[in-house]
């Protein structure tokens, strides 16, 4: 266990080194601000092009976008946290094979250094939830009751584990990839954009789409999210395909299905590794 | 006739580390993070043809003398001119006659078969692609590649990988041709067939130039013309290996092996001690010592220091000069 | 000598060589495409979930309208009818709009992450020293980058364009297909010139110039209006006229804009200037960017010399 922790906590460090000792702690703040407020402002955009040529305002449908994006701030920076460390580590700094060899939980190293994305993307999450709340006109009536923090808690944990199970799914394919590592965080995350009921409701999805992000925990987030941070009258004419549920219930779905996810990723990562090994791509460099 | 590389008081200094919003502080300069001079001073001239040998430790300043040459860096001062064209000013004539192969190298694009990367570089040369291929096909044979041609990079062993990089270096047909630690890390043979085909090279087409870099000093002594001696930046030596070597003769060369010594220092206290270098041999638990001596007088005193501190003389010869005494001489260690 | 290789500095050879040097640096990208085929699903497949979201957005805005203009159960009256068809318009065109510009976000990654970037990339596996004491011209080399990453940048950008038009059902009109044209590669000449001006940065910088990319993606999407029309900027009173000005020296800004027009003639929503001023304010960029990547280059590659960045790794 001790092992465990150690790998977990230098692995972070290192994470954390990559990804700030670049510029002046003043920059990368702006830098990581910078990026998911102006993701928010597109969709501000989309929704202000939209009442100035159609002449209405959904406005509930709005505050459904607006946290629902804030939240997939940790998506992206997740995601991208755990897949690219074995494509930098391989193709950039060329380290993965001491890494590699050492007597450590590749797994646990590859969590590790995607805790300070996390970091980042929480800092990025509370700023927009802040602007949404405070800035924009009309606001985003952001609230959390005493009552719902635990549930919230929960969930918040629970969707971050899920995540990082999802990355190193994802960490385990690119074992035996080309690099691609800007693209696929450009990519991949849009699956979840389309099917987690993100920005939309699910119901807008043609035919058995909606029935897709179901199997994916990440939706029950997403809903249990806004749930806990919306008025429950903002959301009611709003076809998510979840609302027959309670709060409770969908935190069991998650749970559920985080933990089967967990299975996945260790399942997916260690035949990704097994056959990147079997086919000498451990430490492979691609570019081109 | 102008000289293919000439440099006049090359001086290369390295800024170091620099923060946006404050100067560094004096400990941080202390620790490494100010300037470093890699080059102090350096002034050599190397004639059409011939093959220089840059000999020197790691850190010596030989591939920041190797990137000023190539258009890679700048100087800080001083002059740099490469088939007569100066190098802070004229790149293209320059570019259009060097090529570069540096030793460990891992350039290429991993998912190109070896032919496919060399057939690549020898494009930005303007090497029309039939002359190239037919270039490319002779010298991968040379270099024992031809079997492995079509394969792709990311599957080459180092040692192939370094034949490739020596097939690109060639391929463009250079006139001067900078050949930075090309054999290192290879075995006996790859480094052979290399070392055998740039004299070779060398032989058969008059008028090409070749700056080796290196720290073996067998190598240096095999293969080079002349040798520059190269420490700490600057120059300290520039001749043949064998003028090289007769300095030294001017000398005695003593070998010792010596049970492992704590403490060696004052051997340059003794009269007569010119330098020396040890190196430990912790396998074995002993320790090497060369010593160039003004005549055999400070061998008594020299002995009579090691066995005080207890150790054994194991054994104890004169040599030949080799061009290591001769570094030894001038630096007063060793390479390693 | 041989004569494969005779020393010349004339217009001929120059031209000769950085062709040579095009075709050259090109061939990697469309090899490696070729022998890598895992690029189809991050670069074709998976983008166009990330259209289809912004998308679905708006139909999701455009179910919510329908349901205020008509109720369900829905049985309209002419009035409402009428309603009906102007909204199905209007998703018409912004679902048209998202579509292109999700082609063009497919040239703005493919300029930022394999060109600008990938000097930083190939610095850092050891080819940039390699690239730089080769004679040829630095644009080429980097001319070459962009031709070979046209292949899957413009697969990308067509099966977004086919997505829109089969899946998506989005109508375009084209009256004028030379202009239409003219617009498109312009604006892809001014928005490569721009790449090349960023590449240099790369010579000097490293993660500071790759974090630096990073940053020009969603925030560029927004100022160039990639997923909305970029007049609707103007409807904020305060900021927004500043963010679209200082967005439209994006070239991909004015080209979209032109694009949007000149397929979705009348319906096109929010339109910031006439389609040919557009084009002459592009034609204008393309120049601009092109000199002045020549001379950052240049410069920068200099700088990069004086401050030993050049070929340090792993900065």
């Amino acid at each position: 266990m001790s092992t465990f922790w150690r790998t977990f906590k230098v692995a972070a460090w290192l994470g954390w080194e990559m990804d700030s000792n670049w510029t002046e702690p003043w920059l990368f703040i702006i830098y990581s601000i910078v990026k998911p407020i102006a993701a928010v402002f597109i969709l501000v955009l989309m929704y202000v092009v939209f009442a100035a040529i159609g002449n209405v305002r959904p406005q509930p449908l709005f505050d459904f976008m607006y946290v629902g994006n804030a939240f997939f701030i940790f998506v992206g920076s997740t995601l991208f946290g755990t897949f690219q460390v074995i494509q930098s580590d391989r193709e950039w700094y060329q380290t993965i094979r001491y890494v590699y060899i050492s007597p450590i939980s590749f797994y646990v190293y590859v969590m590790g250094r995607a805790v300070s994305k996390i970091i980042v993307a929480s800092f990025a999450v509370v700023i927009t939830l802040a602007f949404g709340a405070f800035v924009l006109n009309p606001p985003v009536p952001i609230t959390i009751s005493w009552s719902a923090v635990p549930v919230f808690i929960v969930s918040f944990i629970l969707g971050l584990f899920c995540l990082l199970a999802i990355g190193i799914t994802l960490g385990g394919a690119t074992f035996l990839m080309a690099r691609h590592t800007q693209t696929i965080a450009e990519a991949v995350p849009g699956i979840f954009y389309v099917f987690c009921g993100v920005l939309f409701p699910l119901s807008v999805l043609p035919g058995g789409l909606s029935d897709v992000g179901k199997v994916i925990p990440l939706t029950y987030w997403f809903d249990l999210s806004r749930r806990l941070l919306l008025p429950s009258a903002e959301l009611q004419g709003i076809q998510t395909g979840l609302g027959g549920f309670s709060d409770l219930t969908i935190l069991a779905f998650l749970a559920i299905s985080s933990v089967a996810f967990f299975g996945l990723s260790i399942a997916v990562f260690k035949a990704g590794e097994y056959l990147a090994r079997k086919a000498g791509k451990i430490d492979m460099t691609t570019s081109y | 006739m102008p000289y293919a590389v000439e440099t006049r008081d090359l001086t290369r200094i390295f800024a170091g580390k620099r923060h946006w919003l404050r100067k560094p502080d004096p400990e941080e300069v202390e620790r490494g993070v100010g300037p470093t001079t890699a080059l102090g001073g350096v002034t050599v001239q190397i004639p059409e043809g011939e093959l220089f040998g840059l000999l020197g430790p790691n850190g010596a300043g030989k591939t920041t003398l190797i990137k000023i040459l190539c258009t890679l860096l700048l100087p800080t001062s001083g002059e740099a001119f490469v088939a007569g064209h100066d190098v802070t000013k004229d790149v293209f004539p320059i570019r259009q006659r060097i090529g570069m192969v540096s030793g460990g190298e891992t350039t290429g694009y991993g998912l190109l078969t070896a032919r496919e990367n060399i057939w690549m570089f020898s494009q930005f040369y303007g090497v029309p692609s039939k002359v190239a291929k037919e270039r490319i096909d002779g010298l991968m044979k040379v270099f024992g590649l031809w079997d492995r041609r079509d394969a792709k990079v990311r599957t080459l062993s180092t040692g192939q990988r370094q034949k490739m990089n020596m097939v690109r270096g060639f391929a463009t047909d250079p006139d001067i041709l900078f050949l930075d630690e090309p054999t290192l890390g290879l075995d006996v043979n790859a480094a052979r067939i290399i070392r055998d085909y740039v004299m070779k090279w060398l032989k058969e087409n008059k008028g090409k130039t070749v700056l080796l870099t290196t720290h073996y000093m067998a190598e240096a002594d095999e293969m080079c013309d002349r040798i520059a001696i190269i420490d700490n930046g600057k120059i300290l030596a520039c001749d043949t290996p064998e003028n090289l070597k007769r300095t030294a003769r001017m000398d005695t060369t003593f070998q010792l092996e010596v049970d492992a010594l704590r403490n060696t220092d004052g051997f340059t206290a003794i009269p007569g001690v010119k330098n020396f270098s040890s190196k430990n041999d912790i396998g074995k638990n002993m320790t090497h010592l060369t010593f160039i001596l003004d005549g055999e007088a400070p061998v008594a005193d020299i002995l009579s220091r090691i066995m005080s501190q207890g150790s054994k003389v194991h054994s104890l010869q004169k040599s030949e000069p080799t061009l290591e005494d001769v570094f030894i001489r001038m630096v007063g260690r060793g390479f390693e | 000598m041989r004569e494969a290789t005779v020393r010349r500095a004339d217009l001929r050879f120059r031209l000769g060589l950085n062709l040579r040097s095009v075709v050259g640096r090109a061939y990697p990208r469309v090899i490696g495409a070729n022998r890598e085929p895992s690029w189809l699903i991050f670069e074709v497949f998976l983008p166009l979930l990330g259209i289809a979201a912004y998308v679905f957005i708006y139909q999701a805005f455009y179910q919510a309208q329908a349901a205020a203009i008509c109720p369900s159960p829905c049985t309209p009256t002419p009035a409402q009818l009428l309603a009906l068809h102007q909204a199905g318009q209007n998703l018409n065109a912004l679902v048209a709009t998202v579509v292109l510009g999700g082609t063009m976000v497919a040239f703005w990654l493919n300029v930022l992450w394999s060109m600008a970037s990938q000097l930083y990339w190939e610095k850092e596996i050891g080819n940039l020293q390699l690239y730089m004491m080769a004679p040829m011209n630095r644009m080429a080399l980097l001319g070459g980058m962009a031709i070979g990453g046209m292949f899957m940048t413009s697969v990308r950008a067509l099966s977004t364009l086919v997505a829109g038009i089969v899946v998506f059902g989005v109508i375009f009109s084209v009256a004028n297909p030379f202009l239409l044209l003219a617009v498109f590669f312009v604006t892809l000449i001014a928005l490569y010139g721009m790449g090349m001006m960023f590449a240099s940065l790369y010579l000097l910088w490293g993660r500071e110039a790759w974090n630096l990319s990073a940053l020009m993606e969603e925030p560029i999407f927004f100022s160039s209006g990639m997923y909305f029309p970029a007049g609707g900027l103007f409807s904020i009173p305060t900021w927004g006229p500043a963010v679209a000005i200082a967005g439209s020296i994006v070239p991909a800004t004015f080209g979209l804009d032109a694009l949007r027009q000149l397929t979705l003639p009348g319906t096109a929503p929010l339109p910031l200037l006439p389609p040919v001023t557009e084009l002459e304010i592009l034609l204008v960029l393309a120049v601009v960017f092109l000199v002045l990547a020549r001379y950052t280059l240049a410069y920068l590659e200099t700088l990069a010399k004086r401050e030993g960045k050049l070929t340090s790794r792993h900065q």
